[in-house]
């Protein structure tokens, strides 16, 4: 990651509401309900997040984006209750 | 009591279990290091330097090195019994300091030779190379991977008052380095840190330079 990427990426998050979580390491907004894991910020362009972040979801309750497929149910419940 | 234990008492556990091995695979990576480094150190100039040194991750650090390499930090209570310590590349670890930073690749290529199945890990920031890092088995267990890493010393000094001030006294702040503004931070420390060891470096090689043309100088006479 570039430092200028760094920047970007770290302004776009607080501009657009979220937080770092440094225990589960992830950027979340409690009101869109949304939550990005740090490789996931890591590995791809601000542009790139920004679409993520304006994204509309369908479906209610939290979205997590990670690089991966499934999110294991344990750790999903666990992260629920650790965002609030 | 509830007779429960969490997936972190597990790991403590099995890291009791593991500690004499993990001393040992430390020791003995230390004195391999220490003797195959012997060809660069006897040739130091007075201003270079080479320190060997070893650490043994401590108990309460693996487990949560552990968890945070899951997805979210996050363990899987599900799959209780899927997490091992002996995943972690570096319970046993030792840390090879030098200056100038260009004795680095003279070391790295006489520890090759030592250790010439170990995993290169790179540590690279910003397409810069700051440190060789290689694990893998040793003669002293089967079962617990050493780790060393040859890197300049003020990045190493960097690394180590970094732990000393803020993740030993609460290893779960680690995971704040990892956020991209830190990074940032972090980044312009390594630059600076470049910076000035180039700078140092070459005013030696200036000052060098001066000594051998006086030399050869006097020599003539």
């Amino acid at each position: 990651m570039t430092g200028t990427a760094g920047a970007r990426k770290s302004q776009l998050l607080r501009k657009s509401g979220y937080a770092y979580n440094f225990n589960r390491m992830v950027y979340f907004n409690r009101q869109a309900k949304k939550a990005f894991s740090v490789e996931f910020v890591e590995d791809h362009s601000a542009s790139y997040l920004q679409r993520y972040i304006k994204k509309t979801e369908r479906e209610p309750g939290w979205h997590f984006y990670f690089n991966g497929r499934d999110l294991p149910t344990a750790v999903r419940r666990e992260l629920e209750g650790a965002l609030g | 009591m509830t007779g429960t234990r969490t997936i972190e008492d597990r790991l403590r556990e099995q890291y009791f279990t593991l500690l004499p091995d993990i001393r040992r695979v430390a020791e003995h990576v230390e004195a391999e290091v220490k003797y195959g480094v012997l060809p660069v150190s006897h040739r130091l100039s007075k201003y270079e330097q080479l320190v060997v040194t070893s650490r043994v991750k401590e108990c309460e650090s693996a487990p949560d090195a552990l968890r945070r390499r899951q997805v979210f930090g996050t363990f899987d209570t599900d799959r209780p019994t899927s997490y091992s310590l002996t995943d972690l590349k570096d319970l046993a670890g030792v840390r090879i300091l030098a200056f100038p930073s260009s004795r680095l690749a003279d070391i790295n290529r006489v520890l090759r030779k030592r250790f010439p199945s170990w995993q290169a890990d790179p540590v690279v920031e910003n397409g810069r190379l700051l440190a060789f890092k290689y694990s893998g088995y040793c003669q002293a267990s089967d079962k617990v991977r050493g780790e060393y890493q040859i890197v300049s010393t003020l990045i190493g000094l960097f690394w180590e008052v970094e732990h000393a001030a803020i993740y030993k006294p609460a290893p779960e702040l680690k995971g704040i380095a990892r956020d991209v503004g830190v990074r940032e931070r972090i980044s312009e420390a390594y630059r600076a840190l470049g910076a000035f060891e180039e700078e140092f470096e070459a005013q030696i090689a200036q000052i060098l330079e001066v000594h051998r043309r006086r030399r050869r100088r006097r020599r003539s006479i």
